[in-house]
């Protein structure tokens, strides 16, 4: 007896929530965060440094709107500059959020509980990030409506033929659908809310949002299968959406953009990207709020095996690249390679190496992969390679192009760095307001898990 | 071994009546070796090509199931792994392309290169010393890797300890990496190279999803015929098949995904590198081949693998995986043949004879070493969890 449960632990998997927990101590400790009068010192000073951040987003905006995109260092071979770099950086991260909510519930994985809720926020916030550069670069944002289809005396109708428009359909569906999965995967913790807010504003708000959840039969029975279709619906979203991000580049023909392994090699880096930013905001959040029994080292663990597997697929992207490059046999191509990696940027580009391909490397090795800081380490230079993969990108292929006459060298202004690091100052107020409103763990979901892990002990 | 009693037979009756098929295919085979030697290799490359996806993509299912250690894994784990030992078949079986250089590539024929530029910038790598080198060193990694993965798996049933499946997990990952790498390679020179002056950085993807679909397929068969025997009949449940076919399922979207994506790409750039390889396999008979590819590759079996009741029905999983088998075979002829006939739908009767013959041997020799082991892994540490709970 004894030697079969030596044999079995070696096997057993990691708890996904420590030991000793009651339906009444899950509810408490995650709802307390919500409701709890007193606001703490360190959700203040985050949140104070966020909006100083958003209000940098909002001069820099506004400035923008008085002056043009020619604040920004935007030229002529380099017209998609940081507008395009964040905006495929950000829906990038939000993948995750999708991912860990959908897929992972599809293939029935547990451990995905307690990160869910969080994870599908950010991706909120991150498509809201995004989708701000798009709007910006326009020019004259506030015509965006004219992106879409509708009948109109202008006789104005969308290229349907461009990439760019579907992305227009692609992103606002994928947001549209995300909210609704996140919401409705809110409900009934609306009601736990509503229920135990002592407060009649907050009763009243929670109470609205719970739209009359009483937890009857017949109400879980609804809320499992509409929770299961919009998961279904959310799958083939999110691949869909990296998918026609990368459209907008491999449907031209520059070199650098115009390659068959984009979809895949995109889809891959959405995520890779995506689990970077769970990991990095998670690690912080668990510490701060004591939530290491529902973060567990395996749900980190598991995220970073997430990253590990996406972050091979993309270096199998670069490779391949590399190599269909020479393969190819055709000029431009080659020397669009060879400018990468020796010409002007190539500290970028093998920095991005550095950071994408060599750095996650780590995480082959157990003893970083039990540490909460290496991971913490490792997540850090994915965010940064991420960024950096989609500058080489942009910039490297279209900075010199066919007519060496019109080179040029590109880099951001002070306009095009503060924008960006203003949207991170949106992403991050909204995440602080989310943490402080809205039960950042699914309650309900955390509560299944302990009756399994009573099974377990 | 008495848990294979029942089974025997079975496997013995598939074995005799799959090596009468090798012999006479081979028989004819050697016929139209000698009577028509060019489409002879034309027709080989293509059986070759479909008949490796089986022992590779096994390596690869194999390593994807260790890796995630579900129910639907360890009920056609045996059945990889007994396919996957058929690769020393398949090296056998490499040696005529070996003969065939010159009728096969455009590459290897020396006074094509001579005026060819593009050849010569490609000659550092598409040279036949190398060609080979590489292709021999793609055998001796997977051989290695089915020999260990295989003899730990066998040694485990000896074994209370769980030291082979802990060996086993932590090469899954490594394996899977490899896998994908070195059939990327492959693919290019075994398939993309045909048309040398052809290139796209997808095929790899496009390669290796097609042999999972195949191989999967190939397992959801047998495990329907095996099932209804022990030991397989002991485990297997409504909830394993319902795996297998969401497995299917997900291959064979992702298998358009690629290629939609792939030929998205070419269509929009429309760069005279490129569009000549669609242009050949969109006219001349090639074109409605593929709209019969894409309607029974993906469309008609995605529609009915959506369909919760399908997927747990091992006899309709079982008839849908056949369906795609043969689609596969059809794909694979849509990929190669128009690099020989590009002008239009060209079919031969050696295209049918030399996939038979070859495909004959291959399951002879896969019936033989099946029943050579157990078919349920024992004392694997793993079984007691995934099955417990039925």
């Amino acid at each position: 007896m004894a030697d079969s449960k030596s044999k079995k632990s070696k096997f057993e998997k990691a708890p996904i929530i420590e030991p000793g927990h009651t339906y009444g101590s899950i509810t408490d400790k995650i709802s307390s965060i919500v409701l709890t009068k007193k606001i703490r010192k360190s959700w203040l000073i985050g949140f104070s440094f966020s909006f100083m951040l958003l209000m940098v987003f909002l001069g820099s905006t506004g400035y923008l709107l008085m002056k043009g995109t020619g604040i920004w260092g935007l030229n002529v071979p380099v017209s998609w500059g940081f507008a395009i770099i964040n905006f495929v950086w950000w829906i990038g991260i939000g993948h995750a959020g999708t991912l860990i909510s959908a897929i992972l519930l599809l293939l029935r994985q547990d451990w995905r509980t307690s990160i869910n809720r969080f994870a599908e926020a950010m991706t909120l916030f991150a498509v809201a990030a995004a989708g701000m550069f798009p709007l910006l670069h326009m020019g004259r944002p506030w015509l965006f409506y004219w992106l879409m289809p509708y009948p109109n005396t202008m006789a104005l109708w969308p290229q349907f033929r461009s990439p760019l428009v579907w992305d227009v359909f692609a992103v606002s569906t994928y947001a549209l659908v995300s909210l609704l999965f996140w919401y409705v995967g809110l409900v009934p913790d609306f009601a736990t809310l509503r229920d135990r807010a002592k407060n009649r504003t907050a009763q009243i708000i929670y109470g609205t949002l719970a739209m009359g959840w009483r937890g009857s039969a017949v109400h879980w029975h609804r809320y499992e299968t509409a929770y299961l279709l919009l998961a279904g619906l959310a799958t083939p979203l999110v691949i869909s959406v990296h998918t026609v991000v990368s459209f907008d580049f491999a449907m031209g023909i520059t070199p650098g953009w115009h390659a068959t392994i984009f979809p895949p090699y995109f889809v891959a880096g959405a995520v890779y990207a995506g689990f970077a930013m769970v990991l990095t905001l998670s690690i912080p959040l668990r510490k701060v709020y004591g939530l290491e029994d529902f973060i567990t080292m395996r749900h980190l663990k598991n995220m970073a095996k997430v990253m590990l597997a996406t972050g091979l697929i993309v270096a199998y992207g670069y490779m391949i690249e590399a190599f269909t490059a020479w393969y190819s046999g055709a000029e431009y191509e080659e020397y669009m390679i060879l400018n990468r990696m020796t010409g002007p940027y190539k500290h970028l580009y093998w920095a991005l190496i550095l950071c994408n391909v060599i750095a996650p490397q780590f995480i082959w090795i157990s003893k970083v992969q039990n540490s909460v800081i290496g991971l913490f380490i490792v997540a850090m230079f994915v965010n940064v390679g991420m960024w950096l993969e989609r500058f080489v990108i942009v910039v490297t292929s279209l900075h010199r192009d066919f007519l060496p006459s019109s080179w040029d060298m590109y880099s951001g202004t002070i306009w095009d760095w503060a924008t960006y690091i203003g949207t991170m100052g949106l992403f991050l107020t909204l995440l602080f307001v989310f943490i402080r409103l809205v039960p950042a763990i699914s309650i309900f979901e955390m509560r299944t898990l302990v009756t399994d892990s009573e099974k377990e002990s | 071994m008495e848990n294979l009693e029942s089974i025997k037979p079975q496997i013995n009756k598939i074995q005799n009546t799959a090596l009468i098929v090798g012999l006479v295919g081979i028989v004819a085979t050697v016929f139209g070796a000698l009577s028509a030697r060019e489409q002879f290799f034309q027709s080989y490359i293509l059986g070759y090509l479909f008949w490796i996806g089986l022992p590779v993509g096994s390596l690869a299912i194999m390593a994807l199931h260790h890796m995630v250690s579900g129910g639907w894994g360890f009920v056609i784990q045996r059945i990889l792994e007994a396919s996957s030992r058929t690769l020393p078949l398949m090296v056998l079986l490499f040696i005529p392309i070996l003969f065939g250089m010159e009728e096969l590539f455009l590459w290897a024929r020396p006074d094509v290169v001579a005026v060819d530029e593009l050849l010569q910038h490609k000659e550092p790598y598409l040279n036949i010393p190398f060609f080979t080198v590489r292709a021999a060193i793609a055998f001796g990694v997977w051989g290695l890797l089915i020999f260990l993965i295989t003899s730990w798996s066998k040694k485990q049933d000896n074994d209370s300890d769980g030291r082979y499946t802990g060996r086993i997990v932590r090469l899954a990952g490594p394996t899977f990496l490899i896998y994908i790498i070195t059939m990327t390679f492959m693919s290019f020179d075994w398939a993309m190279s045909l048309d040398p002056h052809w290139f796209s950085t997808i095929y790899g993807f496009v390669f290796v999803i097609g042999q999972a679909v195949l191989t999967l397929s190939f397992a959801i068969v047998l495990v329907n015929k095996f099932g209804k025997f022990k030991p397989i009949s002991d485990y297997i449940a409504k909830k394993h098949t319902h795996d297998l076919g969401n497995l299917l399922l997900a291959f064979l979207s992702l298998w358009a995904y690629m290629n939609a994506s792939q030929f998205l790409i070419v269509w929009s750039g429309n760069l005279p590198e490129e569009i000549p390889w669609y242009i050949h396999r969109m006219n001349g008979g090639w074109g409605s081949l593929i709209v019969i590819v894409l309607t029974f590759h993906f469309i008609v079996p995605f529609a009915l693998l959506l369909m919760r009741r399908n997927k747990r029905n091992v006899n309709i999983l079982s008839k849908i995986a056949y369906v795609v088998i043969l689609v596969r075979f059809f794909d694979l002829l849509w990929l190669i043949a128009p690099n020989f006939h590009e002008h239009g739908f060209h079919f031969h009767w050696l295209d049918v004879a030399v996939p038979v013959g070859m495909g004959g041997l291959w399951v002879a020799t896969f019936a033989w070493l099946v029943k050579g082991r157990e078919l349920m892994p024992l004392n694997d540490p793993r079984l007691e969890e995934v099955f417990s709970h039925e």
